[in-house]
């Protein structure tokens, strides 16, 4: 089977800094992968490089969607969501000053079309179109938890449902692949259980998710499989339970004096 | 069409049907003059300036300070078509509105590429330009000579065999004005409710997140200038039937400035805002060319006055009179919203 992701010899530079060195892996179709490594290892960037924040110094990214492959490595961000890529932030961003309702119209936006003519003469495609719009916003809010809340505005919100909210504009856009970028981040033991049931409940819609994650109980919980970078390298892979015993993956994250620990323990 | 009036209508519905009727009956009730009629069309004259203005920098939050050369191209749109060709209003309108967008495509696709204070740089060369042009290319507009004479608006049923009906004093052009704005303001709620302004919200509020779901910046923002260009065009178009007068110095930058002003003391992104912004800008302007001289100052101190009043706004209420919560927020938190505009770090994790 294709995956719906390539990732091929990924280099990016800023400056003379290398961020990612020759970084290399797959995400299968359907899967829940985790993205995890010490602060400062690059994660981000290779998110920001396949969102089209960024564009990747070297390398190949390859999107496949229904046999069909495209190459998306620099290309424009709006292509990238248009393509079926969808991301939330780290440090979330939201619309702040727009309501709930909005915020996840918006996220309705590359799935739509019209634009100045149909808004004023309010043609019969427009406001079918727009019908639509609300209907399935309504949805994705539900979908998350957040269903009647529409009218809020989005910064007057708790920080975890802020998340979640960020979370149904991601949907909004119809992803195939959905990128979480530290989903658990602040969020209380509770909360982080009602996330991972989500992120199943997305998979479930048949939606591939990629998640950096420093939360290694989330992680446990709903990866299949982790890959493990460092230093802008790609250090390990495979089914959580293994990563976790691997002693270079200790070693990244707590130095080598506990990976011998851990070896001998 | 016949639905009944309803009852329990809400307050804000009141207000708007007590204006509108009280706007319809104006010019018929006493102690009205032309001199006061002159001057509501001139507010309704710059209403449409600032609504139009107020696409850019209330709903893209993009500062434009060359908003005068799209009024200019507008006014000597219309003042040549009707010099040389004697073309209908009616007709000039669209036409103004196309050439004014076109305009706006023109300056906006290599430039709003731009961001922040260098696109206002550019806008502003660009108004200049505009003057330039006016002035010395003699050929087309008869440069500082101006353009007297354009004819006045009429409605022509010749043609249907009926009689040709020309706009004299300032009640035909009263009624055309407020028309304009009815339509300008229709307008504009129509957008403010779409995906094509929730599209401009979201690139005011944050940039990077509006690119995430799938917003061409660029696209957007060129077709926000092209809008608020097309809308400054006409508002210019019926300046130059209405004064039959055009001249470049009509559209020198304070022009840009004051209108500017109008939707920044309003409250820049509220409709309702912008528009009493216009309105107590040019009233006041009026009473100070009145007062001021009784004082042995010059008319022209009045603009000291306007600054005065923008250093207090800006000191007193930031966001404008009837702040809109994303204005505020952004006058608020100047500092931590520029921080968040950052694109994104590379090496955050």
């Amino acid at each position: 089977m294709i995956p719906i992701l390539e990732i091929k010899n990924l280099n990016k530079f800023f400056g003379g800094l290398r961020a990612l060195k020759d970084i290399s892996f797959n995400i299968n179709q359907g899967e829940i992968i985790g993205l995890i490594g010490p602060n400062g290892a690059g994660k981000t960037t290779l998110f920001n490089c396949v969102a089209g924040i960024e564009k990747p110094t070297d390398g190949r990214i390859t999107f496949s969607i229904d046999d069909r492959a495209f190459s998306i490595g620099g290309r424009k961000p709006e292509t990238v969501t248009a393509l079926g890529i969808a991301r939330t932030f780290q440090n979330i961003r939201l619309f702040d000053n727009l309501t709930v309702s909005d915020n996840v119209k918006i996220g309705r936006h590359c799935r739509t079309r019209s634009i100045f003519f149909g808004a004023v003469i309010r043609s019969k495609f427009q406001r079918t179109e727009e019908k639509m719009i609300t209907e399935s916003a309504e949805q994705f809010l539900e979908f998350v938890g957040l269903k009647g809340r529409g009218q809020e505005i989005a910064s007057s919100m708790p920080y975890g449902d802020q998340r979640r909210l960020e979370i149904a504009r991601a949907l909004a856009t119809e992803p195939r692949l959905l990128m979480l970028d530290e989903p658990a981040a602040g969020m209380n033991p509770q909360e982080s259980r009602g996330l991972t049931k989500l992120i199943h409940r997305i998979r479930d819609e048949g939606i591939t998710v990629l998640l950096i994650e420093h939360d290694m109980k989330v992680v446990m919980g709903v990866c299949e499989r982790v890959v493990v970078i460092n230093h802008g390298e790609w250090l390990a892979e495979g089914v959580p339970q293994d990563v976790q015993n691997n002693p270079k993956v200790i070693e990244a994250y707590l130095g080598t004096g506990a990976a011998d620990a851990a070896q001998a323990g | 069409m016949d639905k009944p009036i309803s009852p329990n209508l809400t307050r804000g519905a009141k207000i708007r049907i007590g204006l509108l009727i009280l706007a319809l009956v104006l010019p018929v009730l006493p102690l009205v003059s032309d001199y006061l009629l002159h001057i509501i069309i001139l507010i309704f004259l710059y209403m449409i300036l600032s609504l139009g203005l107020n696409i850019v920098p209330g709903f893209n939050g993009l500062l434009d300070l060359g908003y005068v050369g799209f009024y200019g191209i507008g006014a000597y749109t219309s003042g040549l078509l009707t010099y040389h060709f004697g073309l209908s209003y009616w007709v000039i309108i669209p036409l103004a509105f196309i050439n004014g967008a076109i305009w706006g495509i023109l300056l906006g696709a290599p430039t709003l590429r731009l961001t922040g204070d260098y696109f206002a740089i550019v806008t502003f060369g660009f108004s200049e330009l505009v003057v330039l042009f006016l002035t010395n290319e003699i050929w087309l507009t008869r440069g500082p000579l101006g353009l007297p004479g354009i004819d006045v608006v009429s409605i022509d049923l010749t043609l249907f065999g009926g009689p040709k009906w020309e706009f004299v004093g300032e009640v035909p052009y009263y009624y055309l004005a407020l028309c304009m704005v009815l339509v300008t303001v229709f307008v504009m709620y129509r957008i403010q409710d779409s995906r094509l302004g929730r599209a401009w919200f979201a690139i005011r509020d944050d940039e990077v997140a509006a690119v995430s779901c799938g917003i061409n910046l660029l696209t957007y923002k060129v077709i926000a200038f092209a809008i608020s260009a097309a809308f400054g065009a006409v508002g210019g178009s019926f300046f130059a039937r209405w004064v039959t007068f055009l001249s470049p110095d009509m559209f020198k930058f304070w022009e840009s400035f004051l209108i500017l002003c109008m939707i920044v003391l309003g409250g820049m992104g509220n409709i309702w805002g912008v528009m009493i912004g216009a309105a107590l800008l040019v009233s006041l302007s009026e009473v100070l060319r009145e007062i001021l001289p009784l004082f042995g100052l010059p008319a022209e101190v009045r603009f000291l006055a306007f600054g005065l009043i923008m250093v207090l706004m800006m000191r007193y209420r930031p966001a404008g009179m009837l702040p809109i919560p994303a204005v505020a927020a952004q006058m608020r938190a100047g500092r931590t919203k520029r921080k968040k505009e950052k694109p994104v770090a590379g090496l955050k994790s």
